[in-house]
């Protein structure tokens, strides 16, 4: 097996055995799904509230892995000097980063497709298969703007500075894209402009019928820019201190 | 596979480090040779940490060229030829110490089998544990086995026995014995003089990022006057003993001379020569660390030249 393979699987291992991780990538998007998801009969962005909620917390469960599973443990690492025994190994240099994307979306699979599980099965929500396909791929590969924004933010901040630094990223992303609740108004043109909320509508529209906006998609494809740029300015100013 | 080439296994040419204003490291020049077993030897912030990191292509030189087996030292250390602990170095936490082990071993172009590693670090019995949840000795022979995982012709090792009892210390220099046995080229950094004194066939002092001495263990305790006499004599004045062949310090009281001298042996004859006898007569080796400290100390007052003029002081 290659090293950076290799390197993924032992992240994959640590991750399952974290019990907070789970928690915030299966656990909560769960149980909320199960509490609220069958709440109102209403209509969010075209599509009835138990689809719109079973995305909302698809993108919930595989944003928070990718976030919050990686910003506070890189930065912990790069202090503890674990980055730095992986460089003293033949590993390539980007491997670190790498295994550390590859364990996120290996892991915010099974969350992922509980909540659409949940969103048939108990929400009652019918799409045909191609849609399914297509709102999972959606949530799933927005992980990896979250994995991005979280090697910007471990490489750069020590774990006691990382830690409310990217909860407030996550947080701000969470409520202005509208993960919790519908937004209206003002915030719902400003989720528009969100990682998140972009997220979300390509969803919804996605199971509305509607063509999906160019703009949309060009949006996210722009934050992955800007994170993943932000990640290697981060990496790189800390070229000789990991 | 051992080094292959005719040249050093490692070169530093005139290698600088600046920090600002601070020289970390300050044109040093070295060669380190195959199967050799050398010791760094310097105090706190001599800049045997700095030079390590930048051996190992963590860190850049300002300045002045490093070769690891005739390539830049990136290179080297991405082909799996050095195996290194650092200080600085830390482990993955929430895997076991097996788990950890088997993908750095996994990592290598050559490992070692695990068991093997596991035996030679003394870490078996600690397989299963899990790494985050290991004492500070423990830590450290993990942090051993990693370095040792794969078959490599150097090994680099930052001060290796810190935080080890006496004990582990001793069964770690055992198993690093048997490591450079098959023909490994050897380079660790360590403050305790007894370990260089013991484990090492040549050191290297470094004080303020320069090198200071290179030699075997022997050659730099001689270099600092390093033998101790002692004995017993009557009517015999200090100028006259402070005159004789070797002397590098003189203390009497009463009838009872302490001496170091670079040279006992010339020491003593000219003393017999010149018709004393000296009673109770005792030589021994003074230890390393006299001559460690007499090397740095002799470094640090040419540098810190002692002010030739005291401003009063006022009241």
């Amino acid at each position: 097996m290659n090293g950076t393979m290799l390197l993924a699987r032992t992240e994959i291992i640590r991750l399952r055995r974290n019990r907070r991780y789970m928690m915030t990538t299966l656990a909560i998007p769960i149980v909320l799904y199960l509490a609220i998801g069958k709440s109102t009969k209403t209509t969010v962005y075209g599509v009835d509230f138990a689809a719109y909620y079973m995305i909302a917390m698809a993108t919930f469960g595989s944003f928070s892995g990718a976030l919050m599973g990686n910003a506070i443990r890189i930065s912990q690492e790069r202090k503890d000097g674990w980055i730095r025994q992986l460089r003293l190994t033949p590993l390539p240099p980007n491997s670190y980063v790498i295994g550390k994307l590859a364990a996120a979306m290996a892991i915010t699979v099974p969350s992922v497709i509980i909540v659409l599980l949940l969103g048939r099965f108990y929400g009652g929500v019918h799409l045909p298969a191609g849609e399914w396909i297509a709102i999972a791929a959606v949530v799933w590969l927005g992980a990896i703007l979250f994995t991005a924004l979280a090697v910007a933010i471990g490489y750069r901040y020590q774990p006691d500075q990382a830690q409310p630094i990217a909860m407030l990223v996550y947080f701000l992303f969470l409520i202005l894209g509208g993960i919790f609740f519908p937004l209206g108004g003002v915030l719902k043109s400003i989720a528009a402009w969100t990682p998140t909320g972009e997220a979300i509508k390509i969803a919804t529209d996605v199971v509305a019928g509607v063509s999906v906006s160019a703009w949309l998609v060009v949006g996210m494809i722009a934050w992955l820019a800007i994170f993943s740029g932000l990640a290697w300015l981060s990496v790189r100013a800390t070229a000789e201190t990991v | 596979m051992s080094h292959t080439g005719t040249g050093p296994v490692v070169s530093f040419e005139n290698v600088s480090k600046h920090y600002g204003s601070l020289r970390a490291v300050d044109g040093l020049s070295l060669d380190l040779r195959a199967g050799e077993t050398v010791a760094l030897l310097g105090p706190n912030g001599a800049g045997k940490s700095t030079s390590l990191d930048m051996l190992l292509a963590l860190r850049k030189p300002t300045s002045g060229k490093i070769r690891m087996f005739g390539s830049d030292p990136y290179h080297a250390v991405k082909s799996g030829r050095v195996g290194a602990m650092l200080q600085s170095g830390g482990l993955m936490p929430e895997v076991t110490v097996l788990e950890l082990v088997t993908l750095v071993a996994g990592l290598q172009p050559r490992p070692v089998p695990i068991a093997t590693t596991m035996r030679r670090a003394g870490i078996e019995s600690i397989a299963d544990q899990r790494v985050d949840r290991l004492s500070g000795g423990q830590t450290q022979r993990v942090r051993f086995a990693l370095a040792i995982a794969g078959e490599c012709d150097l090994v680099v090792l930052d001060e290796p026995t810190t935080a080890m009892d006496v004990e582990t210390r001793r069964r770690f220099w055992a198993s690093m014995k048997e490591e450079v046995a098959e023909g490994k080229t050897l380079l660790f950094a360590t403050h305790y003089l007894e370990e260089a004194d013991q484990a090492a066939d040549r050191i290297l002092v470094i004080n303020r990022g320069r090198l200071l001495a290179d030699g075997t263990p022997a050659e730099i305790k001689a270099r600092a006057g390093a033998k101790h006499m002692s004995f017993r004599l009557d009517n015999v004045n200090e100028p006259f003993l402070l005159a004789l062949p070797g002397i590098v310090s003189v203390d009497m009281r009463g009838d009872v001379v302490q001496i170091q001298s670079s040279d006992s042996d010339a020491t003593l004859y000219a003393l017999i020569d010149a018709g004393y006898r000296p009673r109770e007569l005792e030589v021994g080796s003074l230890g390393l660390e006299q001559a460690f400290l007499a090397i740095t100390a002799e470094d640090d007052r040419a540098s810190d030249p002692v002010p030739t003029s005291v401003q009063p002081q006022e009241a």
